[in-house]
This record gives structure tokens, C-alpha cells and sequence, in this order.
């Protein structure tokens, strides 16, 4: 019942929606599954709700002209575990997808709010007023950091980024379209995303008067091409990644031609891992190839007081998941 | 948080002269009519202080409610109508307790505005009755005792109805994940997936939900 | 009339038909109808048709909701509270504090240490500051949030495991011990270890839990007059009644505590809380009824857990398997106020095996936490995750078989207890061999070990694991009354205090009802919980209602059986041991062609109901009654991730008389889930070098196991020992010995896979990737 005041308008058109959201306190409510979530935690004050569930265009799965794919923002997540062309052509996103939350959470849920959603660092949703809310202290740093980050905090601020289908989106060379009062703009997702060090209040680029409309995934290639997403959480079902990794894997032959893997559970945004592409690219998936793969997850890592589990978690997380790819493809 | 005066007057009051002609039916917003089309007249937006009049379709009855926009469906079908079924355990979508199906789907009802049901068919376990008689997916909890304390109860049931409607046929492994959304203390998992099997069987011979 | 003394009649002992007389124990059953059979439980159609009005369901004409105010501080003084903003919000209708006239009431804590419902020195995030009463719970919760409180914040202590280190913040101006150190001994400790073989030592610690019972702690309170009801979600209707009583200063009969249906307790319902009190002030100073339950988050700082608890333990045994010396040291918390922050811990440690040299020594210290409450089965699991991990310890080193270290350590009498009182039934032997058999032990360990080995499945490793357990308490006792009262018609109803906390009591006691009097379940009435209507029982938990109530329903039922029995012999013209009951018919055994409907009896119209009071008797003199249980599983694990998928449990329970296999089954699946859940998912987290909050303060932060962290497969094996001494029912406890062993088996399986031994919970890939690394490394 800790739900603050704030006023409602459910636009009838993107138009209309992008000038409700030009007002100041004006916040998107798209599945609300996190808004709901923030405004109960106090995370963030709203004064007007922009409830955008009346813009069906900006729901389907579509296939675009060049063979790739276009998810409305407001699809739920349930369809795109079910859709027929993301299982066959994007699998890292499907599985992404069925492991988020919950059952009743992935109907409600939409993909765009999934790429958006806030941190759940028990600091910045508890009662306590750290940086990413305006404060002056982050206290996940000296603090109980559990779940907190091995990459890219800019000795700033260690959150991770929780979603599950950024990083599978991110593996599958995903872009994003936004919203604006000046017009549309497409950006990769990798440009979406913002460290800590750049601003510590700001997870995306989205400003408070744009909507994510769509998100776009190229055409997949016709043949060799190895995705999958994997998550290692403490319990089934709900939970959040401790460490979780998506991967797209570009097979010519026997050889990696190209590799894109994604981390979750690891850094305040999506991580793309370069130290494993690296290890990957031009070889043969063999054993070698993946112990040293497994190693590089983890190079230049930063573990903090409490979160050194995820060292030996994401290595033997990618040796687990390239060891499966290597049996499977055969090699 | 100071109010002027008139301001607070006219929110004690309950509706207010706006509200009012909302109900006489001036563009209302439970209007679920022109989605999608544009050059009309732009949505109207709701007050937080004011009360607005909506229109719910639950269990197959309309309900005319006055609601504030930040009510929780949850929070409408219990302390407003009565339909104590659907639980609240946590009201932030981490329980499962107040599982209702809008449109047929499995939803929390604490993280679902009231604003935000207009136009949809909202199914309670009141819903699921038959007359005074309990409907199949209760029946199978009955039989296989899928529940201790009761409480998580109706939400497990809606989750496994909500399940049944669109895989009338599931695997152990669908039926495990199918209720995974739902939280019980008492740990009566096992009996739940029993009953969830024997669901099916009751669905089919009673012909269907 | 007065008799030749000139005493009254009301002490001449005249036998009136409803006083109640010494009963004598009837036999235990032999042969049952009902009693034991799977049957529906008789509360089955109200909670799934939504009609059961849980309190929380509760809703009155009128009704307000409350919202309290709480510290967000570890420890802090309540300088000022200044409501005038919050008073003037819309909808709202009172705000009380600490000034408020009437709210300066004492509230006591263990040891009768006593405190203010609005304290101004609050030692815990989450103590109560204010409260507010508006027209709705939206309202009510800005009007909080509106009120302005100045806090002096103290320095705090959030970890029990420095609170006697010198410089610790004191909790309390006296320190941060709570209470004495409680030793106990027995034998000479010292000899014990000389005598023995192998000695190992060892450090366990459990993380606190915390109950979060599916329903919220709260309740509705209404006044008329000076007459308080009050629905409350608890455990024991009584005993919330006494306390608002005392604490209100309002003679009991004027306070009215139902609790008819009520979502979970587990321990942390058995008393009121400071909400009641709360409530209870809003109604009065609004005129008004006022619904306060707490929000989720509020829970996990108010309404009990259970304590943190650092165990030491070093044990002794001889080559032949004989324990020869068991020595165990607890540190543990119960928060900031005296709460039994180390209590049973070292139960199972003094009684479960033989053992003739036993210390034990519990310190319960203080931290500006929330006080802890009984928790489902106090003490136990976390005593049993040091001891039955340390059996199998003990077990390798001498090259025995787990299960048969524990066949040789079975006493067949309570070894702690003044006077070695034997058990009335012990059925441990049965349990472990039973289960061990089911399980199919033996294969099991060296089909495991065979696959391991082979590395047959890679980087997976299965093990198996088991551990046993008892349960201090579970024989039940006295007092309780129940009244039994029985309709022309041959139907029944049924009146008892106890509440129904989930365990299914009412089917129970009806299924014992229905046994005696062959009446159908579905015609049983039963009225319970309510001190204004229903008879006086302690509050449901412990593993104490069946065994306490089920002799007290049948002792009622028999008292009716006599009265009916005696009317009917006269009209039958019969012995009253030549009748017998079945429906609405009485009947004469040796010739069933006599029978009367009960409505017919002559004398049945002048009392037109008959009536029979039980009372729980006291339980057999210098005998022990006490439940077991053992339980076996099977586990994988990842030894890359270090995730652990449980494959299956096998559990075997010596609980006496199985009164209801449906619902005793659902126990043993429960007690498992929650033993699942101190394994491997549960722990509650203070920021202790910061604040002192709690970190995990949400329902996904502090995980429960969900459905998909099940067992692939689970079986419930009762050993049904036949009991004839516990009470007249046979029956034992069951829904706390189900809990305590499951931990405890499930680090045994793990460390059986990886042989790496985790002895401190929670087992998870946080926990194990780090430990599988580090062996790696070392191996």
C-alpha cells in the first residue's frame, strides 16, 4: 500500500504519448511491472503515469523487409518466448526470455521494459540514498555486495544490470528504435547502455521525454550459427542472475568466425565479454579453446569483498555452456 | 504536501464535479472505443486526488467503481468489492497470492492497476465456481489436499487454470513451471502438481473450463 | 438445597449430566474407520471457493486502515514526532505516538523485561514510532510517511559473533548478554574424549531465518462500548486475548479474539504483537473498526525469526562405532530483546544418541536486530546441522556406514531429562532402517560413488546423504477442554479453541469424532478459535495440538457416548455395553433389530441436545513422549557452477498414530520445503558495517524456495509404532520433527558428491563455486 499519488492519462497515440512525457515527473508505464515495483520502494518520485497499453503498433513480432526481425517494445515477454522466428532464429533471446522471473511476470512484462528496467541493488531499493538516486555515498561498495558487480563499476557504483534478454538482444547484434519530440533515432543496443562512469544516475540513454517504440534484430545468418542464454541463480524460479552469460557463435566449418558473448550478473550494464571473443574467434571449439576462453571471462575482473564467488562461477559457467556448444556441433 | 483549502474540501467529498460529468459519460476513459487512431480528443488524464469513476469486467459482472489511479486491482476486488479470494501476500509481484487471469493470462493482481484493467476480463477463484459448486481445478485440490493454510491457494489455483486454458495438456515439467510464479510457505508443491494433473483429467470430463 | 452439613448443593458433588468427571483412558484404537484413512479435509470447499473469511479477508461497515510508523534506524532515540501535517491529509482520522493519551502502555519481552508500544529508545529497525488510522491504506500510509520524527541515532551491533568483544556498541546499558550462559553436563567430558578413538572438532553456523507466513501479521479491531473483538491472524487465540487484556488493563471477558481461518504462523503467531495493541487504540480513540496488517516489508523486521546460530562442536568415538563424548558451545542472538537467542539448539546434541559424556553450553547474546521468535522446531535443525553432519565425520573416520553409526547410538530413554524417563514409544531404529530400505541406501552410495568415480557423467557428481532427528517436545498435555455436543438428528458439532494453522486440525479432530460416533464428517459443525465461544486451548504449535487435542475431542465424544448410552438402556432395555452409535441410530449389538433414533429417547427432549465436555488428562508419569524422524536424499551437483538439484527424499517419521495420511503426507513435503530452504536459499542479511538494516527486505531478496526448487521426487513413509502409552489417541507430533533433519541431509549428500563439507548455510553456487574452485586448486 506504500504507492505514492500520481496522476494517470493512457494516450491514444505515440504522439500524444511522447507530449504527455514532456511534462516533468512524467514516467512510462508499459507492462508496470517495474514501475510499480520503484514507486512502491520510493526509488523514484512520478507525477504522472503515461500508461502507453493502448499503442498497439508498438506490440507484435514482424518480420522487417531485410529478412531481420521487429519487436514492439510493448510486446510481453510470454510472446516472445512463443514466437516461432525468435525460437528458430534467436534462440539466446527465447531462452532468455522463458527464464525471466515468473509466469504471471513474463505475461505482464514487456521486452522493452526488460531492456530498461532499474538496478536491483538492495541499497538503491531500500531506504537508503545512494548516488544513482542523487545521494552522495554508494553503499554497496564497502557494503554487503553480494550481488554487486566484477566489471565496469568506475569505482563508482557496482550495481549489475539485471536484465536477462539485454544481453541475448546484445549477442544477436540487436538496435533499438527511440521515440522523441525531434523525431526517431536507431541506436545499438551496446550504445544504449550507460556506465556508471559516464553518469551514475542514468542506466540508458533514454531521456525522460523518449520511448523505446521497437527493437530491431538483423537477418540471422542461413546456417552455423550456435545462440543460447544461461543463467546460474540461487533458486529456480524469480531470481535474478548471479552470473549468467549470452552468446551467439558465427560457426564457418569447424571454425568460430564470429563470436558475441554477453554477460549477465557481471556489470552495471550488459557486458560484452572481448577477452572471450577474442579467445574464440578463428578457432576450433576444442577443449583448449575452451579452457582458455573460460579463463578470459574473468580477465581484468574487479571482485569485491563478497562477490569473488563470480570468478569461479563465470568460468565454469562458460566452460560449462562452450563444452555443451563443442558436443552438440560436434567437434 | 499542503492543500488549499477547497482543494481538500472537495476531496473529502468523494467525487468530484469532474468525476461527475465522467460519469454522465463525457468522454470517459474506460472507454475502450478509437484505439489507435489519431486526431480525436486527446485522453483525459485523472487527478491523483480525484476519484474517477471505471467500469470492471470480473468473473463476467460489470462493476462500476470509484477509484484513485494509483489502486491496485488487488486492492479494488477486495476492500471495494468484496472478493476476498484473491490474497495479498507482498504487493510487489514476488508471491503469486494474488494471481487473478486477466484476459485468460496469469497475472498479479497487486501489480496491476485498477486503471489499467478497464477493458479487460478479469477471472477470480470466485470465477471459477460453478453455481455453489467448486469448478474442476478445485475439485482436484480438494482431492489431492494441494493446500495447508489455504492462502496461497487461490493464486495456485488460478495459475494452474490459467495454465490449463492454454496447454490443456502439460508435462511434469510445464506443470512445475507453470506454478513457479507462486510462492507456499507451507510447502504443499508436491500435492499442488498432483492436483494440477488431476485438474486435467477433471477438465476433460467435465468438458472443459 | 442444603444436605445434613447445611453445605449448598453446588459442592455436594451432585452429578449434574454436563460436569465433567475423571475420565479413564479408553484403549488406545485398534482397528479404525476413519481415523488414519486419506480423507478430504472438512475446511476443503471455504478456502477453495474463496468463501473462508481469513482475518485479513475481514471487512466491516465503516472500517478504517492503519499504518505504523517505524524506526529505520538500528538503534536510535526518539528525540520528537511532530503528526501536525500528517494529521491534516485527507482521510485521515487519527495519529498516534508515544504522548497520545492511552498509548503509553508497557509491552513486555522474555524475562519480563518490559519496554513502551512506543518506545523512545528503539533498539531495532522497525520498532514502532507512530501510527495513523485513515480511510484508506493509501491514505494512511502518506499520513506516515508525512510525519516528521527527529532520531539521535546510537552506534549499533549487527553481528552476534562480536558482542562480547570488548568496544562492542552495548545493545542494552547492561550489556549485550542476554541472560546467563546455560550450561549442561552430564558424565565427565574430559574422560569421554581420552576414551575415545577419533576425535574430531568442528564450526557450523546457521544464517537467521524468517517465518513469512503466506498471510500477513495484523488484525481487525472493533470496540462496543468498552468491549473489544478483535480478528487476528495467530496461532492461539487465547493467548492474544490475554495479552491485550493485560496490557489494556480490560478484564478478559470483555476482549473477543477470533481467529477462525489464519494463513501460516510457523511460530511467529503464537502471541499478539504490538499491532494489536495498535489497532485496538486506533479503534477506540476513532469510534471505528481499524484493519492493520503489516506490508510484506514491515514482516521481516518486526514479527520474529530465527536466531542466527554459531555452533561449536567436537565429538568423540571408538572404532566400534560408540559415541563416547559429544561437547557442543552455541553462540546465537535473539535480537534486542531477551528472546531465546540460543534455545534448543543443543537438544538433539544431550538426547538423540547415547552418549554418556554430553556438555553443552548456549549464549544468547543481544543485537539491535528484530527479536527472534519460535521458530518451527526452535533450536533443532540448527543443532542437527552440526550434529548429524558431524555423525557422518565421525562415521568416515572409522570406516562406518552413516546410518549404521546412528543403529548403534539409539537410547530407548531421554538421557537429558532428571530420572532417565523411557519413551513411550521410540520408532528411530524403525525410522533409519525403514527409510534406509525405501531409499535403497546401500545401492544407492555405490551406485553414486561408482558414477563419480567414472566420471560417467562429467562434470556432475550425484551423492546421497541422510541425517535424523527428534523433536524435544510433541507429546502434547494439558489443559485443554473441548465440548462435544451431539443433535437429535445424530449430527454433531464440534467446539474447541484450537487454531487450524494449516495442519489440518479441524479434519483431524472431526475424524476422531466421527470414529467414535460413526457420524459422516459432513455432518460435524465445528466452532473453533474464538475465546468469546469456543473452549480453551493453547496456542496451536509445537507439534503439541494433535496429541493434546485428539484425546480431549474423544474424551468429549465418550462422555456423550455415555450419556446417550445410558439414556438408550432404557429405553432399549439393554446393557449399555451391548449398545453402539451409528448415525442417528442408537443400536443394540447382540440384536440390531433394537435400535431407537436418538430424537426418540424419552429423555432426550428434556435436554434437547446431549453434551459432552473433554479434558486433556495429563500424560503417563515418568515416561517420555517424544516424535522421530530420518530423512534421505540424493542430490547433484554441478561441480562447475556449483548448483545442487535435489533428486529425490525419502523421509520416514515416527509420529505415533498417523491420524489423517492426506495431511500427514502434505506435513512431510512441508518440512522438507522448509529444510530446503535453510539449506540452500534462506538467510537473512543485515548491512552490518554501515547501518545495521536489513539488506534482503523483499520476498525475492530473502528466498523461499519456489516450486522449481522441489525435489524431482519426494515419499513420506510414516513408521507406525502403535503407541499405547502416549494418550488415548496414540497420536504424536509431526509438523516440527518433518523440518529438522533436512538440512543436515542435504550438506551430507553434497559433501557425499564433491566430499567437500559446507558447514555454513546457504549451500549455493555463491558458496559452492568458490569451494569447488579453491579444492581444485589444493587437489
Amino acid at each position: 500500500m506504500t504507492m505514492p499519488n500520481f496522476s494517470y492519462v493512457r494516450p491514444k497515440s505515440l504522439k500524444e504519448a511522447l507530449q504527455q512525457l514532456s511534462s516533468k515527473g512524467a514516467r512510462i508505464h508499459a507492462g508496470g511491472t517495474d514501475l510499480l515495483g520503484c514507486l512502491h520502494d520510493d526509488v523514484f518520485q512520478v507525477k504522472k503515469v503515461v500508461s502507453l497499453s493502448h499503442l498497439d503498433e508498438l506490440r507484435g513480432v514482424r518480420q522487417t523487409k531485410d529478412g531481420g526481425l521487429r519487436i514492439g517494445a510493448l510486446t510481453p515477454l510470454v510472446e516472445v518466448v512463443n514466437s516461432e522466428p525468435i525460437k528458430e532464429h534467436y534462440p539466446a533471446l527465447a531462452q532468455a526470455a522463458s527464464e525471466v522471473a515468473s509466469p504471471q511476470l513474463r505475461n505482464q512484462g514487456t521486452l522493452g521494459g526488460n531492456i530498461c528496467q532499474k538496478p536491483r541493488c538492495w541499497y538503491y531499493r531500500g531506504e537508503f540514498h545512494c548516488l544513482r538516486k542523487g545521494g552522495s555515498k554508494c553503499f554497496a561498495e564497502n557494503g554487503e555486495n553480494h550481488y554487486h558487480c566484477i566489471f565496469g563499476s568506475g569505482h563508482v557504483c557496482y550495481i549489475v544490470h539485471p536484465s536477462d534478454t539485454a544481453p541475448a538482444l546484445m549477442a544477436h547484434e540487436a538496435s533499438v528504435r527511440i521515440a522523441g519530440p525531434k523525431g526517431t533515432k536507431l541506436v545499438p543496443l551496446e550504445a544504449f547502455y550507460v556506465l556508471p562512469s559516464s553518469n551514475v544516475e542514468k542506466e540508458t540513454t533514454l531521456e525522460p521525454n523518449e520511448i523505446l517504440t521497437e527493437i530491431l534484430l538483423p537477418p540471422p545468418p542461413k546456417s552455423g550459427l550456435r545462440s543460447g542464454y544461461r543463467k546460474v541463480r540461487a533458486r529456480n524460479s524469480w531470481d535474478f542472475a548471479l552470473a549468467g552469460v549470452a552468446f551467439a557463435l558465427q560457426f564457418k566449418a569447424d571454425r568460430i568466425e564470429k563470436a558475441r558473448v554477453v554477460l549477465s550478473g557481471a556489470a552495471p550494464i550488459p557486458w560484452r565479454s572481448k577477452p572471450v571473443e577474442d579467445a574464440l574467434v578463428a578457432k576450433r571449439l576444442n577443449a583448449g579453446t575452451v579452457e582458455r576462453a573460460s579463463e578470459a571471462v574473468v580477465k581484468n575482473a574487479e571482485p569485491l569483498e563478497h562477490n569473488g564467488y563470480k570468478i569461479p562461477l563465470f568460468r565454469g559457467l562458460l566452460e560449462e555452456e562452450l563444452t555443451r556448444i563443442a558436443t552438440t556441433f560436434g567437434t | 504536501m499542503g492543500k488549499k483549502k477547497d482543494e481538500r474540501d472537495r476531496s473529502r467529498q468523494g467525487v468530484t464535479r469532474r468525476g461527475f460529468l465522467q460519469l454522465m459519460g463525457a468522454s470517459a476513459v474506460a472507454s475502450t472505443a478509437a484505439r489507435g487512431t489519431a486526431a480525436e480528443t486527446p485522453a483525459e488524464v485523472l487527478e491523483p486526488a480525484e476519484m474517477t469513476r471505471i467500469a470492471l469486467r470480473i468473473n463476467g459482472r460489470r462493476h462500476r467503481v470509484v477509484v484513485e489511479p494509483r489502486w491496485s486491482l488487488l486492492f479494488v476486488l477486495r476492500e471495494k468489492l468484496g472478493l476476498t479470494g484473491t490474497k495479498v501476500g507482498c504487493e510487489r509481484g514476488e508471491c503469486g497470492a494474488c494471481t487473478v487471469l486477466v484476459d485468460g493470462q496469469p497475472r498479479y493482481a497487486c501489480l496491476t492497476l485498477a486503471v489499467e484493467a478497464e477493458g479487460k476480463e478479469i477471472t477470480t477463484l470466485e470465477g471459477l465456481m460453478k453455481g455453489e459448486e467448486l469448478g474442476p481445478v478445485q475439485q482436484a485440490f480438494l482431492e489431492h489436499d494441494a493446500f495447508q493454510c489455504g492462502y496461497c491457494t487461490p493464486g495456485q489455483i488460478m495459475a494452474v487454470e490459467g495454465l490449463l486454458r492454454h496447454n490443456p495438456d502439460p508435462s511434469a515439467d510445464e506443470i512445475r513451471k507453470g506454478v513457479s510464479g507462486n510462492l507456499c510457505r507451507c510447502g504443499t508443491y508436491e500435492h499442488i502438481f498432483k492436483a494440477a494433473r488431476r485438474a486435467v483429467e477433471l477438465r476433460n470430463t467435465k468438458g472443459g473450463a | 438445597m442444603t444436605d445434613e452439613r447445611g453445605r449448598p448443593y453446588y459442592v455436594q458433588n451432585i452429578p449434574v449430566p454436563e460436569t465433567p468427571r475423571p475420565r479413564q483412558n479408553p484403549a488406545a484404537w485398534k482397528k479404525t474407520d476413519v481415523v488414519g484413512k486419506r480423507l478430504p479435509r472438512v475446511d476443503a470447499y471455504e478456502r477453495l471457493s474463496g468463501s473462508a473469511v481469513y482475518p485479513s479477508d475481514t471487512s466491516l461497515p465503516d472500517m478504517l486502515y492503519g499504518a505504523i510508523l517505524r524506526c529505520p534506524h538500528a538503534n536510535a532515540k526518539v528525540l520528537s514526532v511532530d503528526a501536525r501535517d500528517a494529521e491534516r491529509m485527507p482521510g485521515v482520522r487519527a495519529v498516534i505516538m508515544q504522548n497520545t493519551p492511552g498509548a503509553n502502555v508497557e509491552w513486555s519481552y522474555g524475562r519480563g523485561y518490559k519496554t513502551k508500544l512506543f518506545d523512545p529508545h528503539c533498539r531495532h529497525e522497525g520498532e514502532e514510532v507512530a501510527a495513523v488510522a485513515a480511510e484508506t491504506p493509501y491514505q494512511a500510509w502518506d499520513a506516515a510517511k508525512a510525519i516528521k520524527v527527529k532520531y539521535e541515532t546510537l552506534p549499533f551491533l549487527s553481528d552476534e559473533q562480536e558482542a562480547l568483544e570488548p568496544g562492542a556498541p552495548a545493545v542494552h546499558e547492561s550489556g549485550n548478554r542476554s541472560g546467563d550462559v546455560q550450561v549442561y553436563q552430564r558424565g565427565n567430558i574430559e574422560r569421554g574424549f581420552a576414551d575415545a578413538d577419533v576425535v574430531l572438532e568442528q564450526n557450523y553456523r546457521t544464517e537467521s531465518e524468517l517465518h513469512t507466513p503466506m498471510e500477513l501479521h495484523g488484525c481487525v479491531a472493533k470496540w462496543d462500548g468498552n468491549r473489544l473483538t478483535v480478528w487476528e491472524s495467530t496461532q492461539g487465540v487465547y493467548a492474544v486475548q490475554a495479552r491485550i487484556a493485560e496490557v489494556l488493563s480490560l478484564p478478559m471477558a470483555n476482549v473477543r479474539v477470533i481467529g477462525h481461518y489464519m494463513g501460516g504462523g510457523f511460530g511467529s503467531k503464537l502471541q499478539a504483537g504490538k499491532y494489536t495493541i495498535i489497532a485496538a487504540l486506533l479503534a477506540k480513540m476513532t469510534a471505528r473498526p481499524v484493519k492493520l496488517f503489516l506490508t510484506r516489508e514491515e514482516t521481516y523486521l518486526c514479527v520474529g525469526n530465527r536466531p542466527p546460530t554459531n555452533m561449536k562442536l567436537k565429538a568423540g568415538v571408538k572404532k566400534d562405532g560408540t559415541l563416547t563424548a559429544l561437547e557442543l558451545t552455541v553462540l546465537g542472538s535473539g535480537g534486542a530483546y531477551p528472546a531465546g537467542g540460543a534455545s534448543g539448539v543443543d537438544w538433539v546434541v544431550r538426547d538423540l544418541y547415547t552418549c554418556p559424556n554430553v556438555r553443552t553450553s548456549l549464549t544468547d547474546v543481544y543485537t539491535n536486530a528484530g527479536p527472534a521468535r519460535a521458530c518451527r522446531a526452535p533450536g533443532h535443525p540448527q543443532g542437527a546441522w552440526a550434529l548429524e553432519q558431524m555423525m557422518d565425520a565421525l562415521a568416515e573416520s572409522i570406516h562406518m556406514d552413516p546410518v549404521e553409526l546412528r543403529l548403534k547410538n539409539i537410547p530407548t530413554y531421554s538421557q537429558a531429562r532428571e530420572g532417565n524417563p523411557p519413551y513411550t514409544t521410540t520408532g528411530l531404529r524403525e525410522c533409519l532402517e525403514e527409510g534406509a530400505k525405501v531409499f535403497g541406501w546401500e545401492e544407492s552410495r555405490k551406485r553414486t560413488a561408482d558414477a563419480n568415480v567414472a566420471d560417467r557423467l562429467g562434470h556432475i557428481r550425484r551423492g546421497v546423504g541422510m541425517a535424523s532427528a527428534m523433536w524435544a517436545a510433541g507429546g502434547g498435555g494439558p489443559p485443554s477442554t473441548v465440548i462435544v455436543k451431539l443433535f437429535s438428528d445424530g449430527s454433531v458439532n464440534l467446539n474447541m479453541g484450537a487454531s487450524d494453522i494449516g495442519t489440518g486440525t479441524k479434519t483431524v479432530m472431526a475424524m476422531v469424532v466421527s470414529e467414535e460416533l460413526g457420524v459422516p464428517l459432513d455432518k460435524i459443525q465445528i466452532e473453533h478459535a474464538d475465546t468469546g465461544t469456543t473452549q480453551f486451548a493453547t496456542p496451536s504449535g509445537g507439534s503439541k495440538t494433535v496429541p493434546t487435542e485428539s484425546p480431549a475431542v474423544r474424551a468429549a465424544v465418550l462422555e456423550v457416548k455415555k450419556q446417550l448410552f445410558e439414556l438408550a438402556s432404557k429405553d432399549l432395555k439393554a446393557d449399555a455395553t451391548d449398545l453402539d452409535v451409528k448415525g442417528d441410530e442408537v443400536i443394540m449389538k447382540s440384536d440390531p433389530s433394537k435400535k431407537i433414533k436418538i430424537g426418540n429417547l424419552s429423555d432426550f427432549r428434556r435436554r434437547g441436545v446431549i453434551l459432552g465436555v473433554g479434558y486433556r488428562g495429563p500424560n503417563p508419569d515418568k515416561k517420555v513422549v517424544n516424535p522421530f524422524a530420518a530423512q534421505f536424499c540424493e542430490v547433484e551437483v554441478n561441480t562447475r557452477t556449483g548448483e545442487v538439484k535435489l533428486l529425490r527424499f525419502v523421509a520416514t517419521n515416527d509420529s505415533g498414530r498417523v491420524m489423517n495420511r492426506l495431511t500427514y503426507d502434505n506435513q512431510v513435503f512441508g518440512g522438507i520445503t522448509w529444510g530446503i530452504g535453510l539449506a540452500m536459499t534462506e538467510a537473512r542479511l543485515l548491512d552490518k558495517t554501515q547501518t545495521g538494516k536489513m539488506v534482503n527486505r523483499n520476498w525475492h531478496d530473502y528466498k523461499i524456495p519456489t516450486a522449481l526448487d522441489m525435489p524431482m521426487k519426494i515419499e513420506s513413509h510414516p513408521v507406525d509404532l502403535d503407541d499405547t502409552e502416549a494418550n488415548t489417541t496414540g497420536a504424536k507430533g509431526l509438523g516440527e520433527p518433518v523440518t529438522i533433519p533436512t538440512a543436515a541431509a542435504i550438506a551430507n549428500a553434497v559433501y557425499n558428491a564433491i566430499k567437500i563439507r559446507i558447514t555454513s548455510t546457504p549451500i549455493n553456487p555463491m558458496t559452492l563455486s568458490r569451494l569447488i574452485s579453491r579444492s581444485r586448486k589444493e587437489g
